[in-house]
């Protein structure tokens, strides 16, 4: 694991892509941070600069994030990693962690601004809280960094997984505002539910090579989501909604630009990285059984 | 060393290999021979934990494979048919980066890639990057990667494809030192090369176990009847008549008869020797025997009867997908 997050982290610095994405975002940082931070005397360093700079990671994680997995199979190099003495875990976290570290250097400079304004008279609360909500924008990186990473390793071109990568975090990202259009009532949470059952029918039936299973899965989510439907379509429209809210990535952030510290927005963004990266592991496992 | 037993792989429903079984002993060179699409890389990914097999037991120094897989993985170097390499390394950084990863403790990692650069002869480019090196050294590295780790088994995927005649021979030289003191497997689809290198040869075809054994070996198990030559002063006609005489002897063949010297070749129907017979057929027409020898049907003979045959039996129609073309 070690001598993948080292190469990993080499690699990444060996050519242009490491400083080029680290120089991005710093200056897409600076510009907010001197246009209204320092422009202004704004204090609030989550809600000026880091808060407004979320857009930027649609690019760049998905940058930072497209070779892990796409290139080593791509230039067949995966082949040395799966026949190492190491767990896949091992290679799967030893590049997650070289990612992350990459992340973290944009981050310091951060850190920096935030000590600027400690300098420049910004109070012990506002910087304590300007530290908080740079904790959580971190976690909040390494959390799409972790699905960048998941949709590296479901492909071998690397241009493809950048594009799944920015449209799925373009998803999260404009999730609240497709949200409302969803509100609707539970009709539509029926219709969108029985299509989630209708295309875990059609794994279920590929997957086992058997028509029956397929229809059987499909008829009893048909059934079981007609009862809730009839007798508490309440609860349909509230797990819709819940479903909907967990999707959207970057909205847990908001808590702490409001100055307040949440800690179920930070257990929210490790559990997304976990999930994530249980996924990479499984997929790279699966793909050895064909 | 290995031992497989009823070892199949299929890619979506397309069988690849179809119920393997075989063993593989220590400190012995063993070859892979198979035409293209037979299932070589397939087997050598599965006996490397790369792919799990369909269905099939695999053993790899005595582990379990896809359960103890890492366990094996420990013993085993491999060269893919691809070497991979990370282009924008340089050697020393590559070979350091594997022995790291193969677990070398650190004390010993730099001698270790000091030894297996020695070995495959890239210590004079141990500074430059990959990527500007030829295939043949980045063959090389390939090798000299696998050898990391002090694996007790190595496993080499065509090592020599796109190598120029004088690396092909340094390669070869290579192999057999490194079957002193390790198992080697190397699979390839020049029988020349196999011939030379391996002690133990399997075929292959179209994902099935055609033939095992030594490359002397299988020349009787495949065609009980023996064949010998021999160099007789005499007569051709009276040559020709005595050995016919000879029971057991079905086929004589005249080769060429120059100043009273006739070279011949005699065949029979199953393996006894019959050089003896022979002989004394000979002698007895009055002939002297100049040369007297048995021969074995070289490897090519072998190769292309058995796979041959395999191409005709009925059941393996489909061609089974190469390991590339996934």
């Amino acid at each position: 694991m070690n001598a993948i997050f080292k190469r990993e982290l080499r690699s990444c610095f060996h050519g242009m892509i490491g400083y080029v994405l680290t120089a991005f975002m710093l200056v897409s940082t600076a510009i907010y941070f001197v246009a209204l931070n320092l422009g202004y005397g704004l204090t609030d360093f989550g809600y000026y600069t880091l808060y407004r700079t979320i857009f930027m990671l649609l690019l760049y994680i998905p940058v930072l994030t497209m070779r892990s997995f796409a290139e080593e199979r791509h230039s067949r190099t995966d082949q040395l990693l799966l026949t190492s003495p190491v767990p896949m875990w091992g290679i799967v976290l030893g590049k997650y962690f070289a990612l992350c570290v990459i992340f973290a250097v944009p981050c310091v400079v951060d850190v920096a601004m935030i000590l600027v304004l400690k300098v420049l008279g910004a109070t012990a609360v506002s910087t304590a809280a300007n530290f908080a909500s740079l904790l959580c924008y971190y976690l909040m990186g390494c959390a799409a960094i972790a699905v960048g990473v998941f949709l590296s390793s479901l492909t071998e071109n690397q241009i493809i997984a950048a594009i799944s990568g920015v449209a799925a975090l373009l998803l999260a990202y404009m999730m609240p505002s497709l949200r409302t259009m969803f509100t609707a009532g539970s009709a539509v949470a029926l219709a969108v539910f029985t299509a989630i059952g209708a295309v875990l029918s059609v794994v279920a039936g590929l997957r086992s090579r058997s028509f029956t299973l397929g229809c059987l899965t499909f008829a009893g989510c048909c059934v079981a989501l007609t009862a809730l439907f009839l007798l508490q379509s309440s609860w349909l429209t509230e797990a819709f909604s819940a479903v909907l809210s967990a999707l959207c990535l970057f909205t847990p952030f908001e808590d702490f630009v409001n100055s307040s510290f949440s800690i179920p927005t930070l257990v929210y963004y490790l559990t997304v990285a976990v999930l994530f990266l249980f996924f990479t592991a499984q997929g790279l496992e699966k793909r050895r059984w064909n | 060393m290995i031992q497989v037993s009823h070892l199949s792989k299929s890619y979506g429903g397309r069988p690849a290999i179809r119920d393997l079984s075989f063993t593989v002993e220590d400190g012995q060179i063993y070859g892979l021979l198979g035409p293209n699409g037979a299932g070589k890389s397939t087997i050598m990914n599965i006996l490397t934990g790369y792919l799990a097999p369909s269905a099939g037991e695999v053993k790899v120094a005595g582990y379990l494979l896809p359960e103890q897989a890492q366990l094996a993985k420990g013993c085993v170097g491999y060269l893919p048919e691809q070497p991979p390499l990370y282009p924008e390394m340089t050697v020393q950084e590559y070979l350091d980066f594997v022995a790291e990863l193969k677990g070398v403790k650190k004390p010993q990692r730099r001698e270790q890639v000091l030894r297996a650069a020695r070995r495959t002869g890239l210590e004079q480019v141990l500074p430059r990057l990959i990527r500007s090196l030829s295939k043949g050294y980045r063959q090389r590295v390939g090798i000299a990667q696998a050898l990391l780790g002090d694996p007790k088994l190595i496993i080499l995927d065509e090592p020599t494809v796109g190598l120029d005649p004088a690396q092909v021979i340094e390669i070869r030289n290579l192999i057999r030192e490194l079957g002193k003191a390790h198992t080697v497997i190397l699979s390839s689809h020049i029988l020349s090369e196999v011939q030379a290198v391996c002690s133990q040869v399997l075929i292959l075809s179209k994902g099935r176990l055609v033939a095992v054994g030594a490359p002397e070996e299988l020349g009787e198990k495949l065609n009980p009847g023996s064949r010998l030559r021999a160099t007789v002063l005499g007569d051709g006609e009276t040559v020709l008549a005595a050995v016919n005489a000879v029971p057991g002897i079905c086929k004589v063949e005249l080769e060429k008869e120059e100043q009273g010297e006739v070279t011949f070749t005699a065949e029979s129907q199953d393996a006894v020797d019959r050089r003896g017979q022979v002989s004394r057929a000979l002698s007895g027409a009055g002939c002297t025997v100049l040369a007297l020898a048995a021969e074995n049907k070289s490897l090519e003979e072998i190769f292309l009867a058995l796979t041959e045959e395999a191409g005709d039996a009925p059941e393996s129609q489909e061609h089974p997908k190469e390991e590339d073309d996934q």
